[in-house]
């Protein structure tokens, strides 16, 4: 399918600067958030449990006034029928009419969003969920609420889709269905913005990750250069005995550079470094029972960059 | 606002507790307002005492006085009824959430909240309608029963009185989904809206009714202003009750759409201009 158009300056179809939002309790939820959802792109919304990711996906969906700040959502102002029209959004949890079925209340969201009925079965069909349409929504399971959410979301078949922590609350088996289905969603150009706290998740359905930590941007990438810029790759060494290594070791680098944890050292150094360290320990007597390269995982990295906000990072 | 009221009409049609309220309304007018009347004061017990006979006093559930009847009987148990009507209407979305639903599709808040308000319109002119000819029914077969002759109430009757059934039930339907809105909660919504039928209105009404003062304030409620408008149909067998009113039926007709009007505004000021889930 041709790339969706989204009509937008600079093909980006989420775009805030300085968006801010202080709570009438004080609260400082979002803080000057800059962030940049390009069009076609999956977009990863990451960060710990309160750091402000549904209270930015608020504002952007027009449910919140920002304190301060501005933001462009598909090619318009948050919560304006122009920019509601060009997306679907999830927000927070599904919220649905308990006595109504699940078939009834994407007929009442149809009927707001001026969507065809003829949409209704195609989203259904889409989330899975045809065989239990018919029943109450307050019978559902969270994963077919979830499912629903999608589903009343897709239903403008939108350009930009807004889903936050989709897979809250599901089992791993929809856990991973609601993966796939988010992977699918991207077909035919459509820009998917999704929240999270969970890595895995973030790191197998994204492009590009956005780290929110206590309001505010604090890193924009792809999980790769997020990697590269946290320190990336280390090397680890099992050597005995362990007091001469660790004095070989920091002799060779910076003691900064080398770290031990359950007899095993953590080389803060190039891995193309690995044969001559090797080399230089045996030489020395010293006896080396394992030697390989560590990526560093994304949870080191997010827990690098949320325990302590820096400034925005790019 | 369209697509607003043709998604309104799904869930209304669909949702029980409307029915309920409605059927609560009917049943209780049918009831005891005139089945229960009638075979009471057509069996009067030993100790009744009024100063009008029995005989005359059944004649308030025959059709020559429709009008009174209904309106003096639905101004507390429609009223109320009204209220809750209006508090669900709106509290509900906040309490399921689906506030947000809606207000992530295409409408504006004003849209949303107008095509609630459209629905609402209708939905008390229907109840209003049909009020009103299941009543007319019951008084005619109860009028075929007792073997007596009555007239009908005269078309401008009629007309005037389903106005004013209409006005009120959109005033209090008005005021329990203005107070949905601010409260965002069912509970607080109707205990507020009843408390203040009941504590306000009608209690506080009735004690400082001569004194005053506080009579100046009572003549701007909307519950006297209604009962002035109600009093103004006078049953066939009482002279106007009208010297005991505090205001005209003009003004009370005009006072209760003054409040139609603020209750709708305050709602969407309040609608329009509040976050939605923050915290």
């Amino acid at each position: 399918m041709p790339p969706r158009r989204m009509g937008l300056a600079q093909g980006l179809a989420v775009e805030t600067r300085g968006l801010t939002k202080r709570y009438s309790t004080g609260v400082l939820a979002v803080d000057d958030l800059n962030l940049r959802v390009r069009t076609g792109e999956v977009y990863g919304f990451l960060g710990p449990n309160g750091a402000g990711k549904t209270t930015t996906l608020r504002m952007l969906s027009g449910l919140l006034r920002p304190t301060s700040g501005t933001a462009t959502v598909a090619g318009g102002v948050p919560g304006s029928p122009g920019s509601l029209a060009r997306m679907g959004a999830m927000v927070e949890t599904p919220a649905f009419y308990p006595y109504l079925s699940g078939r009834d209340n994407l007929r009442v969201v149809a009927r707001y969003a001026g969507v065809p009925r003829s949409r209704v079965e195609p989203v259904l069909q889409q989330v899975d969920l045809t065989d239990r349409a018919r029943h109450k929504f307050r019978t559902y399971s969270t994963g077919m609420k979830q499912r629903l959410g999608v589903a009343a979301a897709l239903l403008k078949d939108p350009e930009l889709l807004i889903l936050d922590e989709p897979t809250s609350g599901l089992d791993p088996q929809g856990t991973v269905e609601m993966r796939e289905l988010i992977k699918e969603l991207r077909h035919g150009g459509r820009t998917v913005l999704l929240s999270s706290h969970l890595l895995n998740e973030v790191e197998l359905t994204c492009d590009r990750v956005g780290v929110i930590a206590k309001g505010k941007l604090v890193a924009e990438g792809t999980v790769d250069e997020l990697r590269a810029r946290s320190g990336g790759s280390a090397l680890l060494v099992r050597a005995t005995p362990l007091d001469q290594a660790q004095r070989l070791l920091e002799s060779l680098l910076q003691p900064s550079k080398v770290q031990v944890r359950d007899g095993l050292f953590s080389l803060a150094v190039d891995p193309s470094q690995a044969a001559a360290i090797n080399r230089r320990l045996v030489a020395d007597g010293v006896d080396v029972s394992e030697l390989r390269v560590s990526e560093q995982s994304l949870e080191d990295v997010f827990l690098q960059l949320t325990e302590k906000p820096q400034g925005t990072g790019s | 606002m369209i697509a607003s009221l043709r998604a309104e009409s799904l869930k209304t049609r669909k949702r029980w507790a409307n029915w309920i309220l409605f059927g609560i309304l009917l049943l209780t007018l049918l009831l005891i307002g005139y089945v229960v009347v009638y075979v009471v004061l057509s069996n009067p017990p030993p100790n009744f005492r009024s100063p009008v006979p029995a005989r005359v006093l059944k004649r308030e559930v025959f059709p020559e006085n429709l009008v009174p009847n209904v309106l003096a009987f639905t101004s507390r148990i429609g009223t109320a009824i009204m209220i809750i009507l209006g508090g669900l209407s709106t509290a509900s979305e906040y309490g399921w959430l689906t506030v947000q639903t809606i207000l992530v599709q295409k409408p504006s808040r004003s849209a949303v909240l107008l095509g609630k308000l459209a629905m609402l319109a209708i939905v008390t002119l229907l109840v209003a309608v049909v009020t009103l000819a299941a009543t007319a029914l019951t008084s005619y077969l109860l009028m075929t029963i007792d073997g007596t002759s009555s007239s009908w109430p005269s078309a401008t009757v009629l007309l005037k009185g389903f106005g004013a059934l209409w006005l009120e039930f959109a005033v209090w339907t008005a005021f329990g989904m203005l107070l949905g809105i601010a409260f965002r909660s069912t509970a607080a919504a109707i205990g507020g809206g009843l408390t203040y039928l009941f504590v306000g209105e009608d209690l506080l009404g009735q004690v400082f009714r001569n004194t005053e003062g506080v009579k100046e304030v009572l003549r701007f409620l909307p519950g006297v202003n209604a009962g002035a408008v109600n009093a103004s149909f006078r049953l066939t067998f009482r002279n106007p009750d009208t010297t005991t009113q505090l205001v005209d039926a003009t003004r009370g007709t005009i006072t209760l759409l003054a409040y139609l009007v603020a209750f709708t505004v305050l709602a969407l000021l309040i609608f329009r201009r509040l976050d939605v889930g923050s915290s």
